[in-house]
């Protein structure tokens, strides 16, 4: 049950992929949602300090549509709530009751399920708190239940250094169902589901291999819902699609079964000082129940894949969306003639060091590797991008002012998979600069 | 080495403070931070995602073609020691060949890097950012393009006419239109044609009594051929003087510093293209081209024609510097296109015009200079070209 190591797509191979072994986490004394880590969210609160809230009480809905809420991760008192710059709200800390209490929503096995319209799914989704689970494949936000997607991604398999592969989360029989339920939900909502599963990957349970629409192999990112969809797409009208994680489609199978807002999380933790396991814990963990923040000391603590993720703190908390907490050093050592050795460890994309030759998993850390310089046409971004889009050139348009040229040159196609930022000799933020004008063209489009 | 990186440290430590913002040479810190990124890679962290980088940099990048130019520079400082002896009478051994050729071709590689680095620095200063690794290749592929008898002066008007005019007007590495290194030589080219003409090429006599560097003609394949022939005796001719293609292919013969051996040309570009620094498209773009244009002069040629019309196209690849310019030049990835087809057609260009310019018009011998700059002009014509037709295949967001 051992997985190839985590590969990106010029063939490269990092270290520091966890053992398959899935362990349950002790119960947290404290857990957190992160309004911040939404994308393109304008939060507005709902539940103030010193509230006591249950599991799945909406806690923070969306200021520009305020049918989507968000559930409570844990019940118990609303013990803070962290702001950040230009009072964004980062964390709503919840100390946890001993007994933890829940909100209940009518159940709605598959019989009765598959009798529901597409609209009435979707209220009792909004309602429950679990609707931002499904995600615009374009802006990569919560999706819009107004909109009529042309087809539902569900992702179960995400090769960003290091996510915990299906089998790790989907392997007892009520998994499976929880799976399958919510598969179900995702067809009421649009007729076109698609699953993909990378090649390599080890098979899972027959019954779940039979619904696999699509088989890709190649390293990240290529298993991409977005990549996906960019190269299966045939028109104009496609653009827009939805996707979900996989262990969402399990959590909103579970939470329509149940009738409760389902909190479990599998959660990947990889890197050189820690154990590298697969934790089985929760949404809104505190992350220095996951890897102990003293042996991690001159580490980053990457939330999310390390290419995907951001930067974050032991004190802080796992969002929503992620199920991944990678530790990569950081040194800050300046390396005497750095730029000359001949680097038989050193991970890259490009064929000037005597890495190429060696075939093992190669360490990271949290550097630059150079500093900024300005583009020199070299080209490798182009040759990284899954989406066909010609970074250097998306990059200078932009810097331009030339908004409408980099649409043309397929800007909103970018799935953000930061690969041009990593190949970039002259260490530009490609990616970044695509996410923010990404970001701000659907602002002042709305 | 530890012992080493410690010493250093404290090397570079100590007068820090003075080129900190505030200190006394703080105009000068674009290059104390150049010289200390030499020695200690510098460690920024990742401050947004992707939180990994590679580990490939534009001065590792920069590096590896100073690394290419290497057989090329050898040589050159070999065959330009060489040349001058033979023309002096004296023993052309190989060790002091090399170093009649190094006292030679010393000089002009320092004048071209220290005056180059004087005008670097100052807009480095003025603009405040850091030195791009790019002007060391442009120090040494300038110099290389040289003949070895060209005036220091001349060398330090070139190189600060390609630097400034070539590069830093348009805003520095990564902005500019022309390789500078090219426009330098253009500019010597045209500026001082008495030393640079291509009907005598110069080679450097070491007059034993002076110990000056003088000068003496003696005319170069290119030169030898633009004399009045007859139909189909060009490569006799040249081979008459010497010129059988082995030399030309090797490059044992007067002319540019670094530009004569289209072999050592060779092994940098395979090295170049092995190391993913230099596009193979381009380089096979203007051989392909050159050839072609050269087969189809060959079958046009009747005896009316001028003399090279007919002379076989694999003497063009071998001769003059086409071999340097389609290596290290036409690759320059700043001036090409940096769209895949845009390169094929790009190199093909730049070659076709070296035969047609060296053919068509013969007070050009050295036509691949030219036709790189041409080019160079329309790479984002191209560029665009390619970037529309591959709009059309995309699905559009409405
Ligand atoms: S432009 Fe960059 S971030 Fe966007 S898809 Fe291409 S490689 Fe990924
Ligand atoms: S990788 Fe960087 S330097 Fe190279 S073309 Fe792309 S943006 Fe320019």
């Amino acid at each position: 049950m051992r997985r190839a190591n985590a590969q990106i797509a010029c063939g490269l191979a990092f270290a520091g992929n966890p053992q398959h072994r899935v362990q349950p986490a002790a119960k947290p004394k404290t857990v957190a949602a992160m309004p911040e880590r939404i994308p393109l969210l304008k939060a507005r609160l709902l539940v103030e300090n010193g509230d006591h809230v249950k599991i799945g009480t909406p806690l923070y809905e969306d200021k520009e549509n305020t049918d989507i809420v968000f559930a409570s991760p844990g019940a118990g008192k609303i013990k803070k709530i962290v702001y950040g710059p230009r009072r964004v709200i980062r964390e709503i800390v919840i100390q946890l009751d001993d007994e933890e209490t829940a909100e209940t929503f009518t159940p709605y096995p598959p019989k009765e399920l598959l009798r529901l319209s597409p609209g009435a799914l979707k209220e009792i989704l909004l309602k429950g708190g679990v609707w931002p689970v499904i995600r615009d494949i374009v802006y990569r936000k919560v999706a819009d239940p107004a909109q009529t997607p042309a087809a539902v991604w569900m992702a179960t398999d995400n090769q960003d250094p290091f996510h915990p592969p299906a089998e790790t989360w989907l392997s007892s029989p009520e998994d499976r169902r929880f799976f399958q339920t919510g598969r179900q939900a995702l067809e009421i909502l649009c007729s076109r589901v698609f699953f993909c599963r990378c090649t390599d990957f080890p098979p899972l349970d027959p019954e779940i291999e039979k619904i696999v629409t699509h088989r890709i192999s190649g390293g990240y990112p290529r298993e991409d819902p977005a990549v996906i969809h960019y190269h299966s797409k045939t028109g104009p009208d496609q653009n827009l699609a939805w996707f979900v994680s996989g262990q969402d489609v399990r959590l909103l199978g579970e939470f329509l079964e149940s009738g409760r807002f389902p909190v479990r999380r599998t959660v990947a933790v990889s890197g050189i000082p820690v154990e590298g396991r697969y934790v089985q814990t929760r949404i809104g963990t505190p992350l220095d129940t996951l890897a102990e923040p003293g042996k991690a000391n001159g580490h980053r603590w990457v939330v999310g894949g390390l290419f995907r993720g951001y930067s974050s703190v032991p004190e802080s908390h796992l969002s929503l969306y992620e199920t991944a907490l990678g530790l990569i050093e950081e040194s800050g050592r300046r390396e005497l003639l750095g730029f000359m050795r001949p680097g038989y460890n050193k991970p890259t994309c490009s064929r000037t060091f005597l890495s190429v030759f060696n075939p093992s998993p190669l360490p990271v850390d949290a550097d630059m590797h150079g500093s900024k310089r300005a583009c020199v046409n070299c080209g490798n971004c182009t040759r990284a991008c899954p989406v066909q889009i010609l970074p250097q050139f998306t990059y200078k348009c932009i810097l331009a002012g030339e908004i409408e040229e980099a649409l043309s040159h397929g800007m909103l196609d970018c799935v953000e998979c930061g690969l041009c930022s990593y190949v970039c000799p002259s260490k530009i933020e490609l990616c970044r600069t695509f996410q923010e004008t990404k970001q701000a063209y659907f602002r002042q489009r709305i | 080495m530890g012992w080493i990186e410690k010493k250093l440290r404290k090397v570079f430590d100590a007068p820090r403070k003075h080129f900190e913002s505030g200190g006394r040479l703080e105009k000068l810190s674009p290059l104390f931070e150049a010289i200390e990124d030499v020695f200690f890679f510098p460690a920024g962290a990742t401050k947004s995602s992707p939180m990994v980088r590679d580990s490939l940099d534009l001065k590792r990048f920069m590096s590896f073609v100073l690394v290419a130019l290497i057989p090329p520079l050898l040589f050159g400082i070999f065959n330009t020691g060489y040349q001058s002896r033979l023309a002096a009478d004296m023993s052309t051994a190989l060790l002091p060949a090399f170093a009649t050729g190094l006292t030679i071709v010393l000089p002009i590689i320092v004048v071209s890097y220290t005056v180059g680095l004087f005008w670097e620095l100052l807009f480095a200063a003025i603009r405040k950012h850091p030195i791009s690794e790019g002007f060391l290749v442009t120090g040494l592929l300038f110099p290389l393009t040289l003949p070895p008898t060209i005036p220091l002066w001349q060398v330090a008007a070139g190189i600060t006419f390609g630097v400034v005019i070539g590069k830093e007007v348009f805003g520095g590495t990564g902005r500019n239109l022309f390789n500078p290194a090219l426009t330098a030589r253009a500019f010597v080219f045209f500026a001082y044609p008495a030393q640079m003409s291509g009907n005598s090429v110069w080679v450097a006599v070491q007059q034993k009594a002076a110990g000056s560097v003088d000068a003496v003609t003696g005319a170069t394949p290119l030169a030898v051929t633009e004399l009045q022939a007859p139909f189909n005796s060009i490569a006799e001719m040249l081979t008459d003087q010497g010129y059988t293609f082995s030399t030309l292919f090797f490059g044992n013969y007067p002319g540019s510093i670094g530009g004569t051996s289209a072999f050592c040309c060779t092994i940098g570009a395979l090295l170049l293209i092995l190391l993913g620094i230099a596009s193979y498209r381009t380089v096979l773009g203007t051989i392909i081209g050159l050839l072609a244009t050269g087969f189809l002069l060959n079958w046009l040629a009747t005896p009316q024609s001028p003399p090279w019309f007919s002379v076989s196209p694999f003497y063009h690849l071998a001769a003059g510097g086409f071999a340097f310019g389609a290596a290290y030049m036409a690759t320059d990835p700043v001036t090409a296109p940096g769209t895949d087809s845009a390169k094929w057609i790009y190199g093909f260009f730049i070659g076709a015009l070296t035969v047609l310019i060296r053919v068509v018009n013969p007070a050009f011998p050295e036509g691949v200079m030219l036709a790189i700059l041409f080019m160079n002009m329309f790479s984002p014509l191209l560029e665009y070209t390619e970037i529309r037709l591959r709009f059309k295949k995309r699905i559009p967001h409405v």
